[in-house]
């Protein structure tokens, strides 16, 4: 396959543009998405080769739009909405919740929905509280709707397109702040299965379970902490409804410690669902520390650039984890 | 597979067992039922008995070992197949750290602070498994993580460490200071054991206090005498002991006997003895006075439908009270052969644990040597007991004339808690009515 470098946004891009080729079915719809681009341009130049029926700009109504691809999905149609922030879900939420995940099972099959909110989460981008949430665990505790965090260019390409052919509703979180990070993607289309985590590093000393941007983070933490001959497996989940438990259970055993790092507010997050599966397994045997979390500090996301990183777990936050876990080596 | 033997649990309160001897040899055949060691309860001794057929492949526990019940003491299987070089320890894996510590005697004395606090050892799953798999006690082994816990390469430095002593060796050690240099393993590869430690002790103070030793023969209370020890104390410490005397005219008791005597032995071969027939009037005068029949347990006094009367059987080490049951149906005859048994068996050691089980009073005849009169101590749970003395003939004024008359001493010790002077003063008088008029016993 050839490959080259692009970043993350064109792999979301292309990853559409590919599968709206491939299907007739497939249109995008969304808040100035068309001529704009999109909030981060993300669609830029989609609607002069696809036309403005299949990029549709929208009301400024999250509901609507939820709504608009659900009935959609339900007639046949393969939507992918995009929300400018992915906090606006919450006006979708309604739809999203009540709608979208259970269609399909209280119509006993005979109808499926099969649509991708694409979304982007996170901070980092001085867009404050409002703008800057990881509200992913809300999602995943929903029965009926998939959740995906990919963190890398080749896994957007190939997971938006497992998304994309999925035929029940899937949120796709991606991360602002990777938007603009590149990485090696073949030129062809390909996919990754959803529920399938990656392992983004071996080691032998501690895991980590690292989700979205958290993934670069803890690669860069493990590149530090291997000069004090400290290794580091960094395992990411990619999609968190399914989620590859028996990747994450095999990696503990090996290691007998486990880190979770996520963005999203620590009391509550997903990062408690995987310590609980760990604490459930056979890999709970094979524990050697207690078993730490990550995530972010219990305050809405700050403006002030400064305050808004010290919200989040930086690379020394994870460093000092590791040092304090691996401790009784 | 090879089976485990082990350690059998003979009672409900029975947590060691002295190991008396060994009826096989390594690579001898043994069948299902035939004996295979014998042990030593706080009760009784016992014949344990082999489960299953095979070559005995492996004998841990030498002779006069005390070892925790279920502990494995050897085992059987098909010939040539492998066992463990060293005991794997306590029978089904996961082993009760306080109980085993109790178990073991030595252990006691030695200052432990895992066992002072009784806390359970802080450990990480991954150390409690590594732990589990090589059967390592985690009491036995240090915690470098915070307040003490215990991580997996703690549990691999034990492992290492113990090539050389068992964790209990290397306390025993470090408690008498014993350079373990000094002392030869006789386990695995040379590995040392506790009874190595054990045997460089004596030999140790004879160095240091050789005037003393000789002067003395000094021997640790242990199975039944420690039970004895410790039974009678918490008896006379807990009840209130009264204890009532009266005599009674044995005259109708010897005749009775004298004319049951062949009667009773065409019909069992047994000798009818006064000790039968008093064991039977205190069945009959119980079942006329319940109230003595009974125990006090906790705020409640139990009274028991069952007359189950303990005798106590002297033995070489000490002292049985086997149990002849359900005494108020039973004729004399019954009671002969009862009494007949518990007492062979107690002195060939071959009481049954059952047959040491739910007395509910007891007599303690002492009839045989110069004794007159004596306060027995009650055999608790019990609230009373009888002691007999010996029949003599004793000048009697009968009728304002002075006759020689055999006349027998009893002693009714009672728990004052359970049983005022009154009643127990009608049971003993009932008592010596029922020998002065023994016929009543054949109705």
């Amino acid at each position: 396959m050839a490959t080259r470098q692009i970043t993350y946004l064109e792999a979301v891009r292309e990853a559409m543009s590919l599968e709206m080729r491939e299907n007739e079915d497939v249109f995008i719809l969304g808040e100035d998405i068309g001529v704009y681009g999109g909030a981060f341009g993300v669609t830029r130049g989609m609607i002069e080769e696809f036309g403005p029926e299949r990029v549709r700009n929208t009301p400024i109504s999250e509901a609507a739009i939820a709504g608009a691809a659900i009935g959609a999905a339900l007639t046949g149609m393969r939507p992918i909405l995009e929300l400018q922030f992915s906090d606006f879900i919450t006006i979708a939420m309604d739809q999203m919740v009540n709608q979208a995940a259970k269609t399909r099972y209280m119509f006993g099959g005979k109808g499926k929905v099969p649509m991708v909110l694409r979304t982007p989460a996170g901070s980092g981008t001085g867009a404050a509280a409002q703008h800057s949430q990881s509200l992913e665990a809300w999602m995943a505790h929903i029965p009926g709707l998939k959740v995906v965090q990919p963190a890398t260019a080749y896994d957007v390409k190939g997971l938006l397109k497992a998304a994309m052919d999925d035929d029940n509703p899937v949120i796709f979180y991606e991360h602002k702040l990777l938007y603009k990070t590149t990485g090696d993607v073949p030129e062809e289309s390909y996919k990754i299965e959803l529920g399938k985590a990656d392992i983004k590093r071996s080691g032998t000393d501690v895991t980590i379970v690292a989700t979205a941007i958290m993934v670069h983070k803890a690669l860069e933490a493990a590149a530090e902490l291997e000069k004090d001959g400290i290794s580091v497996e960094v395992i990411d989940p990619r999609t968190l409804v399914p989620l590859d438990t028996d990747t994450i259970i095999q990696s503990v055993k090996k290691t007998g410690r486990l880190i979770v790092v996520h963005e999203a507010v620590k009391r509550g997050g997903f990062g408690g669902e995987i310590v609980s599966v760990i604490a459930e397994s056979e890999a709970f045997d094979y524990l050697d520390a207690p078993i730490k979390r990550l995530g972010g500090k219990d305050v809405p996301i700050p403006y002030n650039p400064k305050l808004e990183k010290a919200a989040i777990p930086q690379v020394p936050d994870i460093v000092e984890a590791v040092k304090e876990t691996v401790k009784n080596r | 597979m090879a089976k485990e033997i082990f350690m059998p649990k003979l009672s409900s309160t029975m947590a060691v067992g002295t190991l008396l001897q060994w009826f096989k040899e390594e690579g001898e055949t043994v069948e299902i039922g035939e004996p295979l060691f014998e042990i030593m309860t706080d009760k009784i001794n016992i014949e344990v008995e082999a489960y299953d057929d095979g070559v005995l492949l492996k004998k841990y526990v030498d002779v006069d070992t005390e070892v925790p019940v279920n502990h494995i003491v050897g085992y059987i299987g098909a010939k040539g197949e492998a066992v463990p070089a060293n005991s794997p320890g306590i029978a089904g894996g996961e082993t009760d750290v306080r109980e085993q510590a109790e178990s073991v005697s030595i252990q006691q004395e030695l200052s432990h602070n895992h066992i002072q606090t009784e806390e359970k050892p802080r450990a990480t799953p991954a150390a409690r498994q590594m732990a589990r798999t090589n059967k390592l006690d985690l009491v036995f082994i240090n915690g470098s993580g915070p307040n003490g816990r215990i991580h997996k390469k703690d549990v691999l430095l034990q492992l290492e460490d113990n090539t050389k002593a068992t964790p209990l060796a290397k306390k025993i050690a470090a408690a008498a200071q014993v350079d373990l240099n000094t002392v030869a393993g006789s386990g695995a590869q040379g590995k040392i054991v506790k009874a190595d430690i054990l045997s460089a002790l004596p030999a140790k103070s004879m160095e240091s206090e050789p005037v003393l030793e000789s002067m003395e023969i000094r021997k640790k209370m242990s199975g039944i005498r420690k039970v004895i020890a410790e039974r009678m104390a918490q008896s006379a410490y807990t009840a209130p002991h009264v204890t009532l005397t009266t005599e009674a005219d044995m005259i109708k008791v010897k005749e009775l006997r004298t004319s049951l005597l062949p009667v009773v032995e065409k019909q069992t071969g047994l000798r009818l003895s006064f000790t039968d027939i008093i064991i039977k009037a205190a069945g009959t005068a119980l079942s006329r006075h319940p109230h003595v029949n009974a125990s006090v347990v906790g705020d409640e006094i139990v009274q028991y439908r069952e007359i189950n009367i303990g005798l106590a059987v002297a033995v070489p080490d000490g002292l049985m009270v086997p149990v002849i049951k359900d005494v108020s149906s039973k004729g004399l005859t019954a009671v002969t052969m009862a009494a007949k048994d518990i007492g062979q068996r107690a002195r060939e050691n071959k009481l049954l644990p059952e047959q040491l089980k739910g007395s509910t009073f007891t007599i303690s005849n002492l009839g045989m040597y110069a004794v007159d009169a004596f306060t027995p101590i009650i055999n608790q749970p019990e609230s009373a007991i009888l002691g007999v003395g010996r029949i003599q003939d004793k000048p009697v004024a009968i009728n304002n004339s002075l006759e020689i008359r055999p006349m027998m001493t009893l002693s009714l010790s009672f728990d004052h808690r359970a049983i005022d002077g009154a009643p127990a003063a009608a049971f003993l008088t009932e008592l010596k009515q029922i020998l002065e008029n023994p016929y009543e016993l054949l109705a």
